[in-house]
C-alpha cells in the first residue's frame, strides 16, 4: 500500500505558487497615483460613469462597492488612515453618520451650487447626485386606483390592516421616518408607527424583497423607493405592480431621497476629487442616472426618465437632510420602541 | 488492532463518566502507548496558544471598541425587545441542526456506503447548496416556491392552489436546513469512507439486520463527525442574517443590525453577548464530546456496500427530493431570472443568438472574477486547514487547558456575523506596526476567511485525527521513524478524507463570503460573490442569476476535483 504522495505535493506546490502570486498582486497594482472611491451605489448604477471620468480626464480611480452604511463604518474606524477620497452613499443617513463624526471635507461652492440649495448640506460636507421618491407599489390585481390613500399618514387605517409592507430595518425607511420627525414632530411619528405595527404591517428584509412579493401577490402593497418596480418590470414587464405616488399636498410619504457624494477629510487629492464631483453633476452624468439607472437628476434642466412623473407634477417633500445623522439614533429608538421591527 | 466494537451503549458509558470528565472518554480504545492525558509537546502548546490568541481578536475587539456604554450594555441585554429575539434564534438554530444532522447524516449514507442509483453523482452535488450566498438561495426559493412564485402559476391550471407560505419560524427552518445539510455531510461521508468495514461485516455474519447495523455499529462510529457538523449547522444558523430577513423571521442578527450605524455601542454589545454564548456552548459541548466513544480509521480497500433491496427507488426518490428543493430548484429559478431578463432585456430584441445575449448580460465579466474566486477559494481552504491542524493535534491527542481554549474561540467565532469578524480584523490591521502594508491586502483578506470558517476545518480535522490508531503511529515511532515523517507518510495519508473534508466547506463557504471579501479585499479585487451581490442588491436579478449559476458551476467543479475524486481514492 504505497503512499502516493505526489498527487499531494503537486496541489501544494500549486497553492504555493497561487499565494505567492496573490501577495505579490497588489505590490503591482496599489500606489497612490490613482483616486479612491468608496462607493455605496453599486457598479450597475455608476461604474460607467467613472470609466468615462477616467477616460476623459486621465484620473485612476480604484472604487471599492459596498453597503452604504458599512463603508460609512468603515471610514470611521480607519480613521485618518482611510485610504479613501470620495464617498459616494446610497442613503443619507450613512453620510449623516460621517459628518457627524467629522470626516468630511466641504466641497467648493461652485460644485454644490449646481444642484438646489435643498439638495446639498450647508456647511457643503455633501452634495446630492440624483433623487428617490418614497411611493407606495401596490399589486393592480389586488388593489383598485380608488382604494389607494391619499397620504402616508393614511396606512394606519383599518382598512389597511396586514395590507401594507415595510423595510424597518432598511436605511431608506429609516430616513423616511427621521423626515417624518422633523416634519411632523416626534409625538405624531410615533403614533404613525405603533399604528403601523398595530395594522399588522408585515415586515421585509428590503425594497426589492418588498417589491418581489407584491409582485407575487403575497402582499397586496408596500413602502418601498420609486425605482426598484420600474426596474422589476424592466425584466419582467409582466408584473402586475405598479407605483403609486402620495396625492397629498406636502405629504411626508412623497420624500425625495438624495444619493450623495462627500470629500473625505483625509484626501490629500483634492483636486481630482472636485473634479469627479463635479463630473457626476455634469449633464451627461445626470442623463445617465435618469436613463440607466430610473433615478431622478438633480441638476436643473436635465429629463427625468420617461416612466416616472416629473417632479414638479409631484408634491414631493424635501427635508433637511442636515438634521438626518445626529437624529438616526433617536429614529432607530423610535422603530424599535413601537414593535414594527419585530 | 481494532478497538473493541462500540456498541449501542455509549452514551451510558458516557452518562456514567461523569466522575473521571479528566479521561478521553468511556471506551477508549485500546491502544499501546501515549495515554491521551499526556501532556502536550512545548511546541504544539505555543502553536496552540498563538492560535487561541489569534483567534480571541473578535472578542476582544467587541470588548475594547469605543462605543460600549455599560449602562446600555445592560440595558439592552436584559430588555425584553432583545431576549425575545434571542429566544427565536435559539429555537430556529435547534430545529435546523437536528433536520440537518438527519438529512446530512442519511444522504452520506446513501451515498458512500449503499448500492443507491447514481451514487457517486450524488456526491459530488450533495455538498453545492452550500455554496449559494444566503441571500441569493433564499431569494430564489421565495420567487420559485412562494406563493404567486414560478411554481404556484405551473401549478395553478392543474389545479393546486395555494402552495403553503414559505415564511417565519417554518419558511426559516425549511430553507436554512436545506441549505445547511452539507456541514454535516461532508465530514460524515468522509468518515463513512474510512470506517472499517470489519465491523461491521462481523454485525451482519452475526444475523444483525442491517437497520440494526446502521444503528448500533455505522451511527456510533460515526457519531463524532455527526456531532461536529451539526454544531456547525447550529452556529451558522446563530449568525446568519441574510435568510432569516428575506423569510421574515426575526431573530438576534436582526437587532444586531439594525443598530450598527444608529446605535453602534449597542450593536458591539450584543455581538459580545452573542460571541459569548457560542463560546459558551462550544466549550460545554466540547465536554460531552470528550466523553464519546473514539474510533479509528482503516484504509479499507472497498467499503462495505449494503444492498438497499425493495428500498433502493424509494431511497433514490428521497435523495431527489432533496437535491431537487436544495439544488435544482434554484438553479432553475436562477435560470429563469437570466432567460427572462435576456429575453425582455433591451438586447435581445435585434433577435440576438443566445451567445450574444448572454455576452450582453455581462458573461464576459465574470471571468476574471470566476478565476479569483477559485484562486482565493483554494488558497484559503488549504491555509485554513494547515493553520487549524496544530490545534486539532493538541484537542485529538492531548489533555490541554490551551487546546480547549483554542477550540472554543476557533469554533465558537463561527457564531459572529461575518461583518462583526471583517471589521474586527480590519481593526486589529489597521493597529498594526504593518498596517501601511497590511491593511485590505490578499495575506489579510486569507487572514479574515481563516478567522471566520476555521470552524469548519477545526471540526473535521479533530475527526480527522481522532481517527488515526494510536497503534499505527507509535509502531512507526518504533521502528524509528521522525516525527515529520510518521506525518506525512502514516497519518496525513489516513487524514486525507477528514481534513479535505473540512478544506471542502471552507472552500465553499469563501467562495460565497460577502462582507470580508467587500470590505478587506483589495482595492478592484471582484469575485463572483461580489458580482452577485452588487446586481442584487440593486434588483438586477437576470446579472445575479447568471453570476450565481457561474458560481455554482464553479463550486461543484472544484469539490469534484479536490474532495470527491480525492476522497474516492480510499474506496
Amino acid at each position: 500500500m504505497a503512499v502516493r504522495r505526489r498527487p499531494l505535493s503537486v496541489v501544494a506546490g500549486a497553492v504555493a505558487l497561487a499565494a505567492l502570486l496573490l501577495v505579490g498582486l497588489p505590490a503591482c497594482s496599489s500606489g497612490n497615483d490613482r483616486l479612491v472611491v468608496y462607493s455605496g451605489r453599486s457598479e450597475e448604477l455608476i461604474g460607467p460613469l467613472l470609466e468615462r471620468f477616467s477616460d476623459e480626464t486621465g484620473v485612476k480611480i480604484d472604487v471599492r462597492y459596498g453597503d452604504s452604511p458599512e463603508l460609512a463604518l468603515l471610514i470611521d474606524q480607519e480613521g485618518d488612515a482611510s485610504p479613501a477620497d470620495v464617498f459616494i452613499s446610497q442613503n443619507p443617513g450613512a453620510v449623516g453618520f460621517l459628518d457627524q463624526q467629522g470626516r468630511l471635507k466641504p466641497l467648493p461652492p461652485d460644485v454644490v451650487r449646481r444642484v438646489p440649495a435643498q439638495d446639498h448640506a450647508e456647511d457643503r460636507t455633501w452634495v446630492g447626485l440624483s433623487g428617490r421618491v418614497r411611493v407606495l407599489v401596490y399589486n393592480t390585481e389586488l388593489v383598485s386606483e380608488d382604494d389607494l390613500p391619499r397620504s402616508v399618514l393614511d396606512l394606519t387605517a383599518e382598512q389597511y390592516r396586514g395590507e401594507v409592507a415595510v423595510a424597518p430595518t432598511n436605511g431608506s425607511f429609516i430616513d423616511f421616518v427621521t423626515a417624518m420627525r422633523s416634519e411632523l414632530g416626534d409625538d405624531q411619528a410615533r403614533e404613525w408607527l405603533e399604528g403601523m405595527a398595530d395594522n399588522d404591517s408585515p415586515t421585509y428584509a428590503n425594497n426589492n424583497a418588498i417589491v418581489a412579493a407584491v409582485g407575487r401577490g403575497e402582499v397586496p402593497m408596500g413602502l418601498v423607493n420609486h425605482y426598484y418596480n420600474l426596474r422589476a418590470k424592466a425584466e419582467d414587464p409582466g408584473v402586475p405592480s405598479e407605483n403609486w405616488y402620495f396625492p397629498a399636498e406636502d405629504d411626508v410619504g412623497s420624500l425625495l431621497i438624495v444619493t450623495t457624494a462627500s470629500k473625505l477629510g483625509t484626501t490629500d487629492r483634492d483636486d481630482d476629487a472636485e473634479e469627479l464631483v463635479e463630473f457626476l453633476l455634469s449633464e451627461e452624468a445626470q442623463r445617465f442616472f435618469g436613463e440607466e439607472t430610473f433615478e431622478y437628476p438633480l441638476v436643473e434642466g436635465v429629463a427625468p426618465p420617461s416612466e416616472v412623473p416629473k417632479l414638479a407634477e409631484l408634491s414631493v417633500t424635501r427635508v433637511d437632510l442636515d438634521e438626518l445623522g445626529s437624529g438616526l439614533r433617536a429614529t432607530q429608538d423610535l422603530i424599535d420602541e413601537s414593535g414594527l421591527a419585530e | 488492532m481494532i478497538a473493541a466494537p462500540p456498541t449501542a451503549t455509549t452514551t451510558a458509558a458516557g452518562l456514567s463518566a461523569d466522575g473521571d470528565a479528566g479521561v478521553a472518554g468511556g471506551t477508549a480504545p485500546a491502544s499501546s502507548g501515549g495515554s491521551p492525558a499526556d501532556g502536550p509537546p512545548f511546541g504544539l502548546a505555543v502553536v496552540g496558544t498563538v492560535v487561541a490568541v489569534v483567534f480571541s481578536a473578535p472578542l476582544v475587539y467587541l470588548a475594547v471598541r469605543n462605543g460600549i456604554e455599560l449602562e446600555t450594555t445592560v440595558e439592552a441585554i436584559t430588555s425584553r425587545a432583545t431576549l425575545d429575539p434571542l429566544r427565536r434564534t435559539v429555537t430556529l438554530a435547534v430545529a435546523v441542526s437536528a433536520t440537518a444532522a438527519a438529512v446530512g447524516t442519511g444522504l452520506a449514507w446513501l451515498t458512500t456506503r449503499s448500492d443507491l442509483p447514481w451514487r457517486r453523482l450524488w456526491r459530488t452535488l450533495a455538498p453545492l447548496p452550500l455554496v449559494f450566498p444566503s441571500f441569493v438561495a433564499a431569494s430564489a426559493l421565495l420567487a420559485g416556491f412562494a406563493r404567486g412564485g414560478l411554481l404556484d402559476e405551473l401549478l395553478g391550471p392543474i389545479g393546486v392552489d395555494r402552495l403553503p407560505d414559505l415564511e417565519g419560524f417554518s419558511g426559516a427552518w425549511l430553507v436554512l436546513s436545506l441549505f445547511t445539510y452539507p456541514y454535516v455531510f461532508l465530514p460524515v461521508a468522509a468518515r463513512f469512507a474510512t470506517l472499517p468495514p470489519s465491523l461491521e461485516e462481523s454485525a451482519r455474519l452475526l444475523g444483525r439486520s442491517p437497520l440494526r447495523v446502521f444503528r448500533s455499529v455505522v451511527l456510533p462510529q460515526a457519531a463524532p463527525a455527526v456531532a461536529a457538523g451539526t454544531l456547525l449547522v447550529f452556529l451558522y444558523t446563530v449568525s446568519d442574517f441574510g435568510a432569516v430577513q428575506l423569510l421574515r423571521y426575526d431573530t438576534f442578527t436582526r437587532v444586531i443590525y439594525g443598530s450598527r450605524v444608529t446605535n453602534p455601542g449597542r450593536s458591539l454589545a450584543l455581538s459580545l453577548l452573542l460571541g459569548l454564548l457560542a463560546v459558551a456552548v462550544v466549550a460545554g459541548e466540547r465536554l460531552v464530546a470528550r466523553r464519546r466513544t473514539r474510533i479509528e480509521a482503516v484504509r479499507a480497500r472497498r467499503p462495505l456496500q449494503v444492498p438497499l433491496g425493495r428500498w433502493r427507488w424509494p431511497a433514490f426518490a428521497v435523495v431527489v427530493a432533496v437535491l431537487g428543493s436544495a439544488l435544482l430548484g434554484p438553479v432553475i429559478v436562477l435560470g429563469w431570472w437570466v432567460a427572462r431578463g435576456l429575453l425582455g432585456g433591451a438586447g435581445s430584441r435585434s433577435g440576438n443568438s443566445v451567445v450574444t445575449a448572454l455576452d450582453d448580460a455581462g458573461i464576459g465579466d465574470l471571468v476574471v472574477p470566476a478565476a479569483n474566486t477559485a484562486v482565493i477559494g483554494v488558497v484559503a481552504a488549504v491555509a485554513t486547514v494547515a493553520a487549524i491542524l496544530p490545534v486539532a493535534y493538541l484537542t485529538g491527542r492531548y489533555r490541554s487547558r490551551v487546546g480547549d481554549a483554542a477550540n472554543a474561540l476557533v469554533v465558537g467565532g463561527f457564531a459572529l456575523p461575518g461583518l462583526v469578524i471583517a471589521f474586527a480584523i480590519g481593526y486589529w490591521a489597521l493597529r498594526s506596526p504593518a498596517s501601511g502594508w497590511l491593511y485590505q491586502s490578499f495575506p489579510l483578506l486569507v487572514a479574515a476567511y481563516v478567522m471566520h470558517f476555521g470552524a469548519q476545518s477545526m471540526r473535521a480535522s479533530q475527526v480527522a485525527v481522532a481517527a488515526v490508531p494510536r497503534g499505527l503511529e507509535d509502531a512507526a515511532r518504533m521502528l524509528g521513524a521522525a516525527r515529520w515523517r510518521r506525518l506525512r507518510t502514516v497519518e496525513l495519508p489516513l487524514m486525507l478524507p477528514g481534513l479535505g473534508a473540512g478544506a471542502g466547506l471552507v472552500l465553499l463557504s469563501v467562495m460565497k463570503e460577502l462582507p470580508a471579501t467587500l470590505y478587506l479585499r483589495p482595492i478592484g479585487f471582484e469575485t463572483l460573490a461580489t458580482e452577485v451581490w452588487g446586481a442584487a442588491s440593486e434588483g438586477y436579478l437576470a446579472r445575479a442569476g447568471l453570476g450565481s449559476l457561474v458560481l455554482v458551476a464553479l463550486s461543484g467543479m472544484l469539490t469534484w476535483v479536490l474532495v470527491v475524486r480525492r476522497s474516492e481514492r480510499f474506496d
